[in-house]
C-alpha cells in the first residue's frame, strides 16, 4: 500500500515538472518567432523606395496620385530638426488596407507601415526621422489600388543618427 | 537617469468619434548613431505596435528605424463611447515589450 502510494507521488511529480518545463520552453522559444513574423524584415531593410514597396506590397507601379492628402513638416515642406518631423495623412478612400510612409534619401527608406481596421478614421499623425533634404512619399493601398503622394522636405539638421 | 520612462495614451470622445493620442517612451536607436565616446549605439527600435478597443484589434503599425524617437501616433476611431477601454502594446527588435491602457473620456 505504502509503496504504491510513493510510486504514485513520484509519477505525479515527474508529470508536473515535465509539463512546467514544456511550458517554459514553448513560451521562451515561440515568442521571438511570433514577434519576428509580424515585422516585414525585407521591406524595412530595403535600401530604395522601389525595393521597399515591392517587398511590402508586391507592387510599386500604377499608382494614382489623387485621393490622398499628405502633409510633412511644420510649416509644411520644411523641418528645423530632421529627428522628429511631423507628418499627417488624410484621405477619403474606403477599404484602406495599408498605409506606408517612405523617405527617399534615408539609408533605410521605409518609416512606417500602418494597417488600419475599418474602425480607424484618418487623419493619422505621427513623427518620422529625415536624414537630409528629401522626397517623402505616402502610399495608401485601398481595394488593391495604390495611391501615392510625394512631398519634398527641406531639413536644417539631419536626423537619422 | 531620473526621468520616468512611461508610455502615455489619451483617448477622448469628440463629436461621436474617439480621438486617440499615443506617446511611447522609446529611444529608437537606428544602429548608426554614436555616443559621446564615438562608439556606435546598437540598434534598438520598436518594430510592432498594436492597438485594441475593448479587446478588438483596431490598428497595427510596423515601425522602421526612420520612426522618430519617442514615437507619437494620433488617429481617430469611428464611434465609441465613454468608458471604452483602449489598450496598446509594442515590441522592439530586442524583444522588449510595453503595454498601456486607458479609458475613453
Amino acid at each position: 500500500m505504502n509503496t504504491t502510494n510513493q510510486h504514485r507521488r513520484t509519477l505525479l511529480k515527474g508529470a508536473i515538472s515535465a509539463s512546467t518545463m514544456a511550458l517554459v520552453a514553448t513560451s521562451g522559444l515561440l515568442l521571438p518567432q511570433r514577434v519576428l513574423a509580424h515585422w516585414s524584415t525585407s521591406a524595412f531593410n530595403a535600401e530604395t523606395v522601389e525595393d521597399a514597396l515591392l517587398a511590402l506590397l508586391g507592387q510599386a507601379e500604377e499608382a494614382s496620385t489623387t485621393g490622398l492628402n499628405f502633409k510633412v513638416g511644420s510649416p509644411p515642406s520644411y523641418a528645423v530638426n530632421g529627428a522628429s518631423v511631423p507628418i499627417e495623412i488624410q484621405s477619403d478612400l474606403k477599404n484602406i488596407e495599408r498605409i506606408a510612409v517612405l523617405v527617399d534619401k534615408n539609408p533605410l527608406p521605409l518609416a512606417l507601415s500602418i494597417v488600419p481596421s475599418a474602425a480607424v478614421k484618418l487623419p493619422f499623425k505621427s513623427m518620422i526621422k529625415i536624414a537630409e533634404d528629401s522626397e517623402v512619399t505616402a502610399i495608401i493601398r485601398a481595394d488593391g489600388q495604390l495611391y501615392k503622394t510625394t512631398r519634398f522636405v527641406e531639413v536644417d539638421i539631419g536626423g537619422c543618427a | 537617469m531620473g526621468l520616468v520612462r512611461k508610455d502615455r495614451i489619451r483617448a477622448k470622445l469628440k463629436s461621436g468619434d474617439t480621438t486617440v493620442r499615443i506617446l511611447l517612451a522609446h529611444p529608437m536607436h537606428t544602429g548608426r548613431g554614436q555616443n559621446d565616446a564615438g562608439d556606435l549605439i546598437a540598434a534598438e527600435f520598436i518594430q510592432d505596435f498594436r492597438c485594441w478597443r475593448n479587446k478588438e484589434e483596431v490598428l497595427s503599425i510596423e515601425c522602421g528605424t526612420a520612426t522618430a524617437a519617442n514615437p507619437y501616433f494620433s488617429f481617430q476611431l469611428i464611434g465609441g463611447e465613454r468608458g471604452d477601454k483602449i489598450a496598446i502594446r509594442w515590441v522592439d527588435n530586442l524583444g522588449a515589450k510595453g503595454t498601456a491602457e486607458t479609458t475613453v473620456k
